[in-house]
Parts: C-alpha cells; structure tokens; sequence
C-alpha cells in the first residue's frame, strides 16, 4: 500500500520541480502537461471547469492542507472534512481568484485554515483542554516528502528564532485556532499585548522566510 | 477599537466573527491595511508548512474530484440544494434570486413549486420544472437565456401542468441567466413579463 502513496524522494536538483503528487486517476501524461504550469495558471483553468488542474492543485497543496488542517483540529474526520470544503471552494470560486492580490498557494491554504479554525470553534473541542493542544503531534511515520520536510525546516527553524511569547501567540492562534480574546484570558495579558506579540510574531517571521531560499510554494519546470 | 491592529490577528484567523466582519469594512476603506493583509497573509500561509504533514487518505483526493465533479454540472456551483423556495413575492424575487443565489417559485400555492437547471460541460442545459399549473388559456411558459449584457435569448415554449423537462435551445454561456415567462401561445421575440423564475448567474 505504501509504494502507491508515496513517492521516492527525488534528487536535491529536482525538488522545486515536482509537487507533492499522491499519484491517482488522473494520468502521468495530463499530470506531466499541467506540471509546466503555476499554481495561479491552474487556478485559471480551474475557473474553467477543468478538473485535471483541481487535481493537480490538490496533488500540490493536498497534503500540506491535510497537515494543517490536522494540526488545528487533531481529528482525521474533521480536518478530511475542512480540506474537503476548501478545495471545493477554490472550484467554485475559482474565476474570483485575483492573482494580483496574493498566491494561489496563500488563497488555497488561507481557506483550508479558515475551515479548520471555524470547525474547531464550532466543535468547541479544546475549550474543555489545556494550551498545549497548540503543541506539534508525534510524527507518524518519517516517510515525508523530501520537499515539504524542507519546508517544514525551514518554517519551524523561523518559529525558534522567535522571542518565546511571540512564538507562543503565533502556534496557539494559528495551529491551536484561539482568538486573541480567548488568548488574552487564557494567558492573563492584555488584549493589547497579544495584539502587538502576534503582530511582531507575523513580521519577524516574515523576515526570516523572506530570506533566500525560503520560497513555500511551488515553482514551476521552466 | 483601531481595526488597522487588527491584520496579523486576522490574517492568523484570530478575530471572532463580528471583529472579523469590523475588520473587512474598514479594510475595504484602507489601501494601506490590504497591502499589509497581503503580506502577512502570505507569512500565515506559509506556518502551513510548518506542520507535520502525513499522507491523507487516497479516499479525500477521489472524494473532492468527485463532488467538483458532481457540482460542475449543475448552474449553481455556490449551492449544492435545489431551488426551492416558496413565499416569495415574484418579481421581487426573480430579481433578488440573481442576487443572492437562491431559488424562486411561484408564490401563490401550497404546491411547492420546483425549478432546477442542469449545465452539461458542452453548455447545454435542461430545465426541470415541476409543481406548475398549466399555463392559462392563449398563454404559454417561455424559458429564456439571458447572457450577460445581453438581450434575452428564446430557448424553448412548455406549457406546465406535468414535471417537464425542457432541453434549452442553444447553450447556456457563462455568467448567463435562465428565466422563466409567461408569453402569448406561440411564444415571444422578447419577454413580455415579468419572470417567474431566474436563476442565479451559471
């Protein structure tokens, strides 16, 4: 079973060349035409109803979703569920996207997020638990894509470089799915202070991502 | 409150629902806090990958084609639900329906009245009607598509009082709508009433 979920880690070379492809029904060969395209190219096309480019979206930003949405909602049901609505939504929406206003990468994993995060409040699930629900799973099994443990590096490498409140603000919002009035009590801060520790948090780390050879999305074969 | 702190909360999806709502009026207002959105939403994106990402189950990947699949056939790919709707006052609602992309039947029965359109991939569509009375003496119903900016187009006579199930003369462009009108026997050129159904845009 596992040969067909996952695929040998290819040479350094060629990492930003592939996405992360599960494999499937869609052929190798349509899979190999769209590969040429960006993410905001399948997007377009995607617009126009063209399934192979939602499959291939989905063969790209698939597992990163399923990863966040894991994350925040700690329940293989529910995060399938979030992953599910957000990828029909990048279908339905599709001709909406507006490129010049951000990624396709940023647009698909800002829904899978919103519907995780709306999901875990409606489940109201970890309001019974404590913060460290915020805090990473194990990791199950190590047969991660060499190309998202690169990023995975990279993006926690840049969370240890941060103070440890800002850290802490930044992991409970976003992979925990607190509001900052629920982290304004639950941490005894001011309103006003988990505003400006998420605020720096978000601008730090976009400096450390923002340096070389930091890029999270996908580049296209040229 | 200043809504301009509130952009990495909110690209962080860390507002509750009426600060968010706050958040996005003022937004529409402030060049500066969308450009700043852009970024920092970029930057949230990005601790995506700072999960852990186990393979999802091959069943999530066949399931979301399938229902894109599914729901590509259908002119409202915002919902999923047949247009059903009953109490509404007609033409308030066959202009409010392309609006808010809801459904309009005919008000004034306790038969629930159904209009449900089908896209093909290849635009041309079927327009399932059931519920309808006949169409009074002299009278005919007249489904009509009207792509966007343009005039309605003729696109078949029905004359009600069984489910009917009409193939559209033509095919259905994108962005157009579907209507619905009762015209003289023989139909019309151009719509001589008000619609009794319009879908929202395909």
């Amino acid at each position: 079973m596992r040969s067909a979920l996952i695929r040998p880690s290819p040479p350094i070379g060629s990492i930003a060349l592939e996405p992360p492809g599960l494999g499937g029904r869609i052929s190798d060969a349509v899979n190999r035409q769209l590969a040429h395209l960006s993410d905001e190219a399948l997007v377009a096309l995607a617009a126009r109803s063209e399934q192979s480019a939602l499959a291939e979206l989905y063969d790209r930003y698939g597992r990163t979703a399923y990863g966040l949405a894991l994350r925040v909602l700690r329940d293989q049901a529910l995060a399938e569920d979030a992953v599910q609505e957000a990828f029909l939504t990048v279908w339905r929406t599709a001709s909406r996207f507006m490129p010049e206003r951000g990624k396709a990468s940023t647009w698909i994993l800002t829904l899978v997020h919103r519907r995780a995060v709306d999901a875990v409040r409606r489940e109201q699930r970890r309001r019974a638990d404590s913060l460290d629900l915020a805090a990473e799973p194990a990791v199950e099994g190590a047969e991660e894509d060499a190309f998202l443990h690169l990023q995975r590096e990279r993006v926690q490498a840049a969370l240890r470089h941060l103070p440890d409140a800002q850290r802490e603000a930044l992991e409970l919002a976003y992979y925990g799915g607190f509001s900052q009035s629920e982290l304004a009590e639950r941490l005894g801060q001011p309103l006003g202070t988990i505003k400006s520790r998420m605020f720096g948090g978000l601008s730090r780390m976009r400096e450390l991502l923002g340096e070389p050879g930091t890029e999270t999305s996908w580049t296209p074969t040229t | 409150m200043d809504a301009h702190d509130l952009t990495a909360a909110y690209a962080l999806d860390a507002l509750d629902p009426d600060e968010a709502e706050a958040y996005e009026r003022h937004l529409s207002q402030c060049e500066e806090c969308r450009e700043q959105l852009a970024e920092l939403n970029e930057t949230a994106a990005a601790l995506a990958f700072g999960a852990v990402a186990p393979a999802p189950p091959v069943r999530l990947r066949e399931s979301i084609l399938e229902a894109a699949a599914a729901e590509r056939t259908n002119v409202v790919p915002l919902l999923r639900r047949r247009w059903v709707s009953r109490g509404l006052a007609v033409a308030a609602a066959a202009a409010a329906c392309i609006a808010v992309g809801l459904a309009v039947s005919l008000s004034q029965s306790s038969q629930t009245r159904t209009f449900s359109l089908m896209i093909n991939p290849d635009r041309t569509a079927e327009l399932h009607v059931s519920g309808l009375s006949t169409a009074p003496g002299g009278k005919t119903y007249e489904a009509w598509v009207i792509p966007a900016h343009r005039l309605p187009r003729p696109a078949g006579l029905f004359s009600g009082g069984t489910d009917t199930s009409l193939r559209l003369r033509g095919t259905v462009p994108k962005h157009a709508v579907v209507a619905v009108t009762v015209e003289p026997t023989g139909g019309s050129k151009q719509p001589t009433s008000k619609p009794i159904f319009a879908s929202p845009p395909a």
